[in-house]
């Protein structure tokens, strides 16, 4: 119990770092967004109107100090604020259009992701000189070298525009009506197979050697050559005593990759039109929208924290060993 | 936790493949007949909004022109101005009153009929809220008053013509529901009443939405087309490609060689029409530094460029070079053919360099311009690093430079950066845009009046390359109280004779408006033949006479 609370504050003390850096960090950036917005229409809005605009977004000229307290107080109350990129929608409802679609693809794809790599690597490391081992291991970690969006660029165009296997666009057809139905749901998963196809093998390599490797000094060890003479099953002393405790570095850093998702998946949900947060991101930070950047990076800071207490939690469950420390 | 946990995820992916798969045989379902698709804007998600009054919100198209109408149209391609929900309107002796006669029988899509009350209102708002006003209205408006049911009529605190444009082109809001919103500025008008040809939300999802026929329309049997849909593409990229699939019927969007990207794909239907009705584009001096401050410099830099290739590489041949005036193509019934003449817009190296000897900056023994004082004279070229056109025509500028002998460099900001830059004056040399009106006025007013020029490091909203000369700015202020268009040409030929006379900005090309459409679906697109609007529908308002014009193709 104490140790869970030691975790907690230190989340909390993360997070409130984060938020800080989250308000100053935008600020420190040259040029200012009624600038941006007013260049966005290149000329035809009169330039008079650009004191009005200032205005109209409540830009204050108030000491930083005085901003960052009424930042917090909004944070605390849930209150984003305006976009001024999408002015006057609220920064939780632009975000709200994006964020589940972010949260399905690319939660989707890391937990696929994790899950297929951490098996191979199981089996490449068992297998060990095999196959798996010699050719797999080193392909994937090949495609994991090509950045996301390259990968998508060439999935799209092999199999959505060339084959035409795929659609090329959106997370659903826009003709269906979203509902809890068959069709809907057999469309969406259409959609997001391309897409969550080239994170997934963008990133399968990472997860596939670490567990490998983990697994392989872990076969080594006096416990499993206890196991073996003990003549228990091949497929027990595998999974049971292997894979459980090689699996731990791993599941830590799943952790990481679960909260990074939400901003790694950017450039793939541009490619495909996904409508998810990742334009969000670029768009706010071209017209230099601090409160959805705000709100954006509140989004993926929180995130990265939540999974992350997750995994500790996790791992207190998986290794014994932590619980004794705690 | 068992690891065999993980064959969970394995099981269910192939599952649904499996899935994915079978479904995948379907066939696609049919489009609604009679609906048009548009690419406008480039979004990933659509956010709702129809507020058509604050310019700095991002509405959705064509809340400005579509949704709700504005009381004339102006149409580049004649320089006419086409009566729209006004039929008339009248200046009075002394040019400090204009009176626009409405339109009979024009009801707001609930029912209810459209008065000279709602155009009254409309521009009470732009008073009472400043952020609405993007023309500035009220900087030269004194009152606005109904005078029975269909005449409106203004009263200008000056005399000040080119108003006018401002007054024709707002779009008219219903009194009867703006007078419950409580912020007009922050309102997002979900569930918009308006007087145009579009006005019921039919669908509204983060990738897509429709916008259904105005029921109460007031031209009989318009508009043909029953709908327009809007798929959310968050680049050019996606837009471009449902283009060429044929998904989309009608787009705005810069296409890569387009004749061979597009048009060659089906030449039947597949047009694409970018006449130079676009903004100016300039490689601005920041004439506040030397050597810039010399005519004969700026006047060298332009002779020493070869506009004709620059166009070639820059715009893949799209435009043209400009002319001494820089006036795009909407202006040319204003254009003086005396100024357009001007010599130091054509490439002519050894003039160029001519001049430069002249002004004092004269080549070193290593063939490198000096400033009088000995510095060697280098240049920094600022463009946005995104801008793969613009980055283009600075690797030309900068080569074409170099060949007179200076040090120019291409540096590359990002966006918000190079803008500031700008904005405050901090640069050498940039390229960017300029401003444009139904009239030359605004893009002279902003190349070389001393009104608009900001001391440096103030924001500036144009005239970034702080350049103002009193003998324009008379020409542009008497411009301003005069009213036969005879005379205002005259001016206006004053004008840009001193333009070309004092080349106070290096005018590069005129921007293209960009337009596409297929016809597969739907004809009555305005094309080079028959110029009744701008094709791309980002041009407001023409847009309202593209929708009310396009209906679908006979079966």
């Amino acid at each position: 119990m104490h140790y869970l609370l030691r975790r907690l504050g230190f989340y909390l003390i993360a997070a409130w770092a984060s938020l800080t850096l989250n308000f100053v960090i935008p600020r420190l950036a040259p040029g200012d967004p009624a600038s941006a917005m007013f260049a966005r229409f290149e000329g035809r809005v009169q330039p008079e109107a650009m004191e009005a605009l200032r205005a109209a977004f409540g830009f204050t000229d108030a000491p930083l100090h005085q901003q960052y307290f009424t930042y917090l107080k909004h944070l605390l109350t849930g209150d984003l604020g305006l976009s001024y990129a999408y002015y006057p929608s609220r920064v939780s409802e632009v975000i709200g259009t994006g964020l589940v679609w972010t949260l399905g693809l690319a939660g989707c794809a890391v937990i696929i992701s994790f899950a297929v790599g951490c098996l191979l690597g199981v089996f490449a490391a068992w297998n060990r000189g095999g196959w798996l081992d010699s050719v797999a291991a080193p392909a994937f970690a090949f495609l994991g070298a090509f950045p996301y969006f390259w990968l998508a660029m060439l999935a799209l165009y092999l199999f959505g525009f060339g084959l035409g296997w795929f659609p090329l666009r959106h997370a659903y057809s826009h003709d269906l009506e979203p509902g809890l139905s068959f069709t809907f749901a057999a469309d969406v998963v259409r959609h997001a197979v391309l897409p969550a196809a080239s994170i997934v093998v963008a990133t399968l390599g990472g997860w596939m050697l670490g567990m490998r490797n983990t697994m392989v000094a872990t076969l080594g060890t006096d416990t499993l050559r206890l196991a073996h003479a003990k003549g228990l099953p091949p497929r027990q002393v595998m999974f049971r005593y292997a894979a459980r405790n090689a699996l731990l570095p791993n599941v830590t850093s799943f952790g990481m990759a679960l909260g990074f998702v939400l901003s790694g998946s950017l450039l793939t949900e541009i490619v495909f039109s996904y409508p998810g947060t990742g334009y969000l991101l670029i768009l706010a930070v071209r017209n230099q929208d601090y409160p959805l950047m705000q709100g954006l990076f509140l989004v993926i800071t929180l995130a990265v924290l939540a999974a992350n207490f997750a995994v500790d939690m996790l791992c207190l469950w998986l290794d014994p060993r932590t619980r004794a420390h705690a | 936790m068992k690891p065999a946990l993980l064959l969970v995820p394995v099981l269910v992916l192939v599952v649904v493949l499996l899935v994915a798969c079978t479904s995948s045989s379907s066939e696609p379902r049919p489009r609604q007949p009679g609906t048009l698709f548009v690419s406008v804007e480039q979004q990933s998600a659509w956010v709702r909004n129809f507020n058509p009054l604050f310019t700095g919100a991002g509405a959705r198209w064509p809340t400005r022109a579509g949704v709700y109408e504005c009381m004339e149209v102006f149409l580049p391609s004649s320089g006419e101005w086409t009566p729209w929900l006004a039929t008339a309107h009248t200046w009075s002796e002394d040019h400090r009153t204009l009176r626009f006669t409405l339109r009979e029988g024009v009801r707001w899509s609930d029912g209810r009929p459209f008065t000279a009350e709602d155009v009254a209102y409309t521009f009470e708002l732009l008073e009472k809220h400043p952020a609405l006003d993007s023309g500035g209205a009220w900087r030269f408006l004194e009152e606005v008053r109904a005078e029975g049911t269909h005449a409106v009529a203004f009263r200008f605190s000056r005399v000040y013509i080119p108003g006018f444009s401002e007054l024709a082109h707002q779009p008219i809001v219903p009194r009867h529901v703006w007078e419950k919103v409580a912020d007009p500025v922050t309102f997002t008008n979900p569930e918009p009443v308006g007087t145009g040809p579009f006005t019921q939300v039919n669908v509204f999802r983060n990738q897509v939405y429709e916008m259904g026929r105005n029921p109460h329309y007031w031209q009989p049997g318009k508009p043909a087309v029953s709908a327009l849909r809007f798929l959310a593409f968050p680049t050019n990229d996606q837009a471009n490609l449902a283009l060429v699939e044929g998904e989309v019927d009608w787009a705005g969007n810069f296409v890569p060689a387009v004749d061979r990207t597009f048009v060659s794909k089906d030449p039947e239907h597949h047009s694409r029409w970018f006449p130079l009705y676009g903004s100016t584009v300039f490689l601005y001096p920041n004439t506040t530094r030397p050597p810039f401050n010399d005519v004969r410099v700026r006047k060298a830099l332009s002779m020493a460029l070869d506009r004709e290739r620059l166009v070639d590489i820059a715009m893949y041949g799209y435009t043209r070079p400009a002319d001494a005036t820089a006036l795009n193509d909407s202006y040319t019934g204003w254009r003086d053919a005396e100024a357009a003449n001007g010599a130091w817009v054509r490439h002519d190296e050894e003039a160029a360099n001519r001049l430069m000897d002249e002004a004092g900056l004269a080549r070193g023994p290593d063939g490198l311009r000096r400033m009088p004082d000995g510095q060697p004279l280098e240049l920094e070229l600022e463009v946005v690093g995104g801008w793969s056109d613009w980055v283009r025509a600075g690797q030309v500028l900068v080569r074409d430079l170099r060949k007179l002998g200076i040090q120019a460099h291409l540096k590359t900001y990002e966006f918000s950066a190079w803008y500031a830059r700008l904005q405050k004056g901090e640069f050498q040399l940039a390229i960017a845009w300029s401003l444009d009106g139904p009239t030359p006025y605004t893009f002279y007013k902003w190349l070389l009046s001393p009104r608009t020029v900001r001391p440096v490091g103030e924001v500036a909203a144009a005239n970034w390359h702080r350049f103002g000369d009193v003998e324009a700015d008379a020409l542009l202020t008497r411009f301003e109280t005069e009213s036969s268009p005879e005379k205002q040409k005259e001016l206006m030929a004053g004008v840009q004779r001193r333009f070309s006379e004092l080349a106070p900005a290096i005018p590069l090309f005129p921007n293209p408006s960009w337009g596409e459409a297929s016809t597969r679906r739907f004809t009555g697109f305005p094309d080079a033949r028959n110029p009744y609007a701008r094709l791309s529908p980002h041009a407001e308002p023409d847009s309202l006479l593209v929708l009310t014009r396009l209906a679908p193709r006979e079966p």
